[in-house]
């Protein structure tokens, strides 16, 4: 028996699994709703200040996830879709400004510029800097245009094409992108290690909660779509990844479970981030999980219950990429090595 | 979702054998020995799940104290079935103790019919799973009872056990109202058959019957109750 999965584009599929499964993600739901909000405010601050037309003003992070909470930082940088230049419009300082944030500084990740030619580009090797690799998987994965909406869309479609390269392989996931978000992942899970040893544990519990959650879900929400190009011609690949990550990372892995016809665990998977969200965004937790270290993990019943909803979460992805006939032989070809 | 068990004769080994992580109840491995012991064989079965069945209250001591001894333990996920028998009513002090079983422990598994007070059991936390029961018990069973019981235990999770089920419901339909109800709570199976109330080997005619509902839920762990035919 090997039925085809459904076509399911990735926009709106959250609210869809929702409707397929009769149930509500409170917590996500609103985090979208706060997120819209908190970006039109952005956009209103931001609108008056004179901008190149090839410039966008760029959110991440929990802002492209559509899942800002009351803590989440400004992690915002100015996006050029053109080769480097000097004298780019806005000035950082007048988006700082703006955004009623101190001045930035010129060396950091964000509040900075950053050019299609180098996102693009620069790909491998030492020329690839971490903040430029950053900045790339940030662009493609979770990022939302605060203004300069064409600039951002053409810049992702400039370097999704870049991984595409000149000749795509019809029914072959492209390689050179598959091994970007796959190197992003385990550079994530290397530097947390690094932190820890670096930063003598502080803020463990935090980073530990991420990277089981928001950080591993980012990874599913990269590769799931990447793998799905199995069934793509050549032709369709691009405006079809272009489509997928331009939704928030959970509509693509909602979008996944749909395909698939695993509503059963999708709600499970996005139920427990559901759950995850709630936690996170609630300050005392938070307070906890940022004082908590390694050895006291164990007596912590907040870092118990996200470590249990993590393990579901992590569950929930497994089966669906080892369990369901249909996608376990792309795994298996594509995904290890 | 379409998986290794919809072309293939739904026999127990292809059922099982399926499946990841299938893991050992200590139920049935009591004749190994003391919990060291049962460890063992229980690893044999897998060394990623398992569940620490202390059934009694004098397992449930025995258990606890060699627990606390933090015995390295492979487990990916581990359970303890929390005691049903001999209970002396203390239940308050009862969930003292659940409640600090080391972190080790993912789930704690507990009957809702010898609950006295669900309220008390909130200290056990997100740990806290409750067993749907079989049809000798006075409560449990249904959609309805466990709503009751969740209702006041927000954070609790699910034990699907599919024997109990097909005992109360021989059609499996309580089975699929219990996982559209309690989806998202589900952390765990037990899977076995009944043979005259007792625990017994997946039986051919049970793989069959239950195909269906162990299809809702390949992400979780199963634990078996009875050996692998």
């Amino acid at each position: 028996m090997s039925t085809e999965p459904r076509p399911e584009p990735a926009a709106g599929a959250l609210l869809r699994l929702c409707d397929r499964a009769d149930t509500d993600l409170p917590a996500l739901r609103h985090a979208r709703a706060l997120t819209a909000a908190r970006l039109d405010e952005r956009r209103a601050a931001l609108c008056t200040l004179p901008h190149d037309r090839d410039t966008a003003v760029v959110l991440c992070g929990s802002w492209g996830r559509g899942e800002i909470t009351h803590a989440s930082d400004d992690d915002w940088w100015i996006l050029v879709d053109g080769p480097a230049r000097a004298g780019v419009r806005p000035l950082p300082q007048a988006v700082a400004a703006a955004l009623d944030e101190v001045p930035p500084g010129t060396e950091g990740l964000f509040g900075t510029v950053a050019f299609r030619e180098d996102l693009r580009g620069l790909i491998g090797l030492a020329q690839d800097t971490n903040a430029n690799f950053t900045r790339r998987m940030l662009l493609v994965l979770e990022s939302v245009a605060v203004t300069g909406q064409p600039a951002w869309s053409a810049t992702r479609r400039a370097v999704l094409a870049g991984y595409l390269g000149a000749t795509p392989r019809d029914y072959r996931p492209p390689r050179f992108f598959l091994n970007d978000i796959v190197r992003y992942w385990r550079t994530i899970t290397v530097d947390f290690e690094g932190k820890d040893r670096t930063r003598s544990g502080d803020g463990w519990g935090l980073r530990a909660a991420k990277l089981r959650t928001s950080r591993k879900l980012l990874f599913a929400s990269g590769l799931l779509p990447i793998l799905e190009c199995h069934r793509l011609p050549a032709d369709a690949m691009l405006d079809t990844l272009v489509a997928d990550f331009a939704a928030p990372a959970t509509d693509r892995i909602a979008a996944a479970f749909l395909r698939y016809d695993a509503v059963d665990l999708g709600v499970r998977v996005l139920a427990a981030y559901d759950r995850v969200l709630t936690l996170l965004g609630d300050p005392e937790v938070r307070a906890q999980l940022v004082a908590l270290t390694d050895a006291d993990a164990g007596s912590s019943a907040a870092f118990r219950e996200i470590r249990m909803l993590a393990d579901q979460l992590q569950a929930g992805l497994l089966s669906l990429l080892f369990d369901d006939r249909r996608l376990a032989p792309v795994v298996r070809e594509y995904a290890i090595f | 979702m379409v998986t290794a068990l919809d072309d293939r004769p739904a026999t127990p080994a292809n059922v099982l054998g399926a499946h990841h992580p299938v893991g050992a109840s200590t139920g049935f491995l009591r004749d190994a020995g003391d919990w060291p012991a049962q460890v063992r064989a229980a690893i044999a079965v897998s060394p990623f799940a398992a569940e620490l069945a202390a059934l009694s209250a004098g397992e449930f001591d025995t258990l606890e104290a060699w627990l606390h001894t933090l015995p390295p333990l492979p487990f990916r996920y581990l359970s303890v079935h929390a005691p049903t028998k001999d209970l002396d009513g203390d239940e308050a002090a009862l969930v003292v103790r659940l409640a600090a079983l080391p972190a080790v422990v993912r789930a704690i598994v507990v009957h809702p019919d010898v609950m006295e007070d669900p309220r008390a059991y909130t200290r056990v936390g997100s740990r806290l799973v409750v067993e749907n029961m079989d049809d000798r018990k006075a409560f449990g069973q249904t959609a309805d009872d466990l709503t009751s019981v969740f209702a006041v235990l927000p954070e609790a999770g699910l034990c699907l056990d599919v024997a109990h089920v097909s005992a109360v419901d021989p059609s499996m339909d309580l089975a699929h109202e219990l996982l559209d109800r309690f989806g998202p709570r589900l952390r765990q199976l037990h899977v076995s058959s009944l043979v005259e109330g007792e625990h017994a080997p997946l039986t051919e005619h049970d793989a069959e019957r239950f195909r269906e509902v162990l299809r809702r839920c390949v992400d979780v762990p199963w634990i078996l109750e009875a050996p692998a035919a």
